[in-house]
């Protein structure tokens, strides 16, 4: 009866074996392109979808729970597409900010739109505010009800990033739940904490590690960073995405894995090409 | 058809821009900044549109008896009284009056408004505090830690102060700025890469 030791030593030398038997075709610089311009490719085209991640980044799960206390309430939820805007004089990565969360405003308009909850939502630049409607009466006419969308409401704010901050305190309106996607600045925390008032809270995404703080502070979920783009994949994806998109982190796994290994033979003075089987 | 008008529209422009960057050509030049100064003047038409846009919603909510009247008449004056005297004078936006109207009424405004941070800074910790206590308990002792630091303090101790506060703002907290900033900025350049490929369905 072999220990537990024995066993695995055979199977990592099997492995090795197999990989000793084998050779490649293209030689080792064809190869390794395809394989980035694959990989890559499908690290950009592919999405994985929320229902089969572990994490839950920026609490976006809770949305349906959040729209459902509004709908209870009756009041509604307030949403904020940051003070960058789209045709604003603010920095590039900014403004991309603003274009790339548009999938989030979707997704918080149709978990509105389902529950009836009207959504006002707030910007300090016109073109933004054209891009928010349109992801509004897309999600009404995805969830079959277009005779809620004149509760809703998109509003431009005025020119400036304090109108949004000043505005936000302000509004005495009752609301449950809030939400700021885009890009911030010095006002992040009179905006987010005047959209954090609702029992619910808010749940916040910014690019702009600056304001890290403030966010981090009031929000009831948070995106901060690279995490605000990544979560744009969560949001609303098929399952062969999700599966593309987990074979392609696997296959990143072994490259790294083996590109490690090779690394590692070489320094201890070993020839790469003989741990790899390459002849 | 709806769709894939845009996604191709967004490809053109940004491969034509990009490759105004790598290729040193003059039609593609002149290509290029035709297409800059389309989306200049698209976006003045477009701000354009957006105060009207302000000035009827709030015209309307004047009239509504349910709306904030007071709140939209101030918005209505404000307009006016930068927009009337910019109109009438010959300066233009130069104008005394609208430079009157901003210096004295629109910067102290928002100076003071964002002096509120200070103030609203104990309320978001008290809230930070009874929704995540142990992330907001690190946070705070943080910021209490490099306050701490950063007083003014002399001799021995103020010097051992003032090196520590520096390793912590040079090693730990720019580290931890920078992975972040390192992330976002990648982020960045893959979302920007899917926009003008036409792989990011900013539509949908």
């Amino acid at each position: 009866m072999p220990n537990l030791g024995e066993l695995v030593g055979r199977l990592v030398t099997w492995i090795g074996d197999l990989i000793n038997d084998s050779s490649l075709r293209l030689g080792i610089a064809p190869t390794v392109s395809l394989l980035v311009v694959v990989l890559v490719l499908l690290s950009l085209v592919a999405r994985p979808s929320s229902r089969w991640i572990t994490r839950d980044p920026g609490r976006l799960s809770g949305i349906g729970r959040g729209m459902a206390l509004a709908a209870e309430a009756g009041a509604t939820a307030a949403l904020s597409l940051g003070t960058a805007g789209v045709a604003r004089a603010s920095s590039a990565a900014e403004r991309l900010q603003t274009i790339a969360v548009l999938p989030l405003v979707d997704h918080v308009a149709r978990a509105a739109a389902r529950a009836g909850v009207p959504i006002r939502i707030s910007t300090d630049d016109p073109v933004a505010a054209l891009l928010a409607d349109a992801a509004v009466e897309a999600a009404h006419g995805a969830t079959g009800t277009r005779e809620r969308r004149r509760r809703s409401d998109v509003e431009f704010v005025g020119e400036g990033r304090l109108p949004s901050a000043g505005l936000a305190l302000g509004v005495e309106e009752g609301r449950v739940t809030g939400f700021m996607f885009g890009g911030v600045a010095e006002e992040s925390l009179l905006l987010v904490h005047g959209l954090a008032d609702g029992p619910d809270g808010a749940r916040i995404g910014t690019a702009d590690v600056a304001q890290a703080s403030s966010v981090l502070l009031e929000g009831t979920g948070t995106l901060v960073g690279a995490d605000l783009f990544a979560a744009l994949a969560d949001v609303r994806t098929t399952g062969h995405a999700r599966t593309a998109v987990m074979a392609t982190n696997r296959l990143i796994v072994v490259a790294v894995l083996v590109i490690g290994m090779a690394a590692a033979w070489a320094l201890a003075g070993g020839d790469p090409r003989s741990l790899l089987g390459l002849r | 058809m709806r769709r894939s008008l845009p996604a191709v529209l967004v490809v053109l422009v940004g491969l034509v821009l990009l490759l105004d960057l790598l290729v040193a050509n003059p039609t593609l030049a002149s290509l290029a900044d035709a297409l800059v100064e389309l989306v200049v003047i698209l976006f003045a038409a477009a701000a354009v549109l957006g105060a009207v846009a302000l000035a009827v919603r709030h015209g309307r909510a004047v009239a509504l008896p349910a709306d904030d009247r007071i709140g939209s008449v101030v918005v209505l004056v404000g307009m006016a009284a930068v927009l009337v005297p910019g109109l009438l004078a010959p300066e233009g936006a130069a104008a005394p009056a609208v430079r009157w109207v901003v210096g004295a009424l629109l910067v102290p405004l928002g100076a003071s408004l964002l002096a509120l941070v200070v103030i609203f800074l104990v309320p978001a910790a008290r809230r930070g505090m009874r929704a995540r206590p142990a992330e907001t308990g690190v946070l705070l002792g943080a910021a209490c830690v490099m306050l701490v630091l950063l007083l003014p303090l002399g001799g021995a101790v103020g010097d051992v102060t003032g090196a520590a506060a520096d390793w912590l703002l040079a090693v730990p907290v720019r580290g931890v700025l920078a992975g972040l900033l390192v992330g976002a900025a990648i982020a960045t350049a893959v979302f920007a890469a899917r926009v003008v490929f036409g792989l990011a369905n900013v539509d949908d």
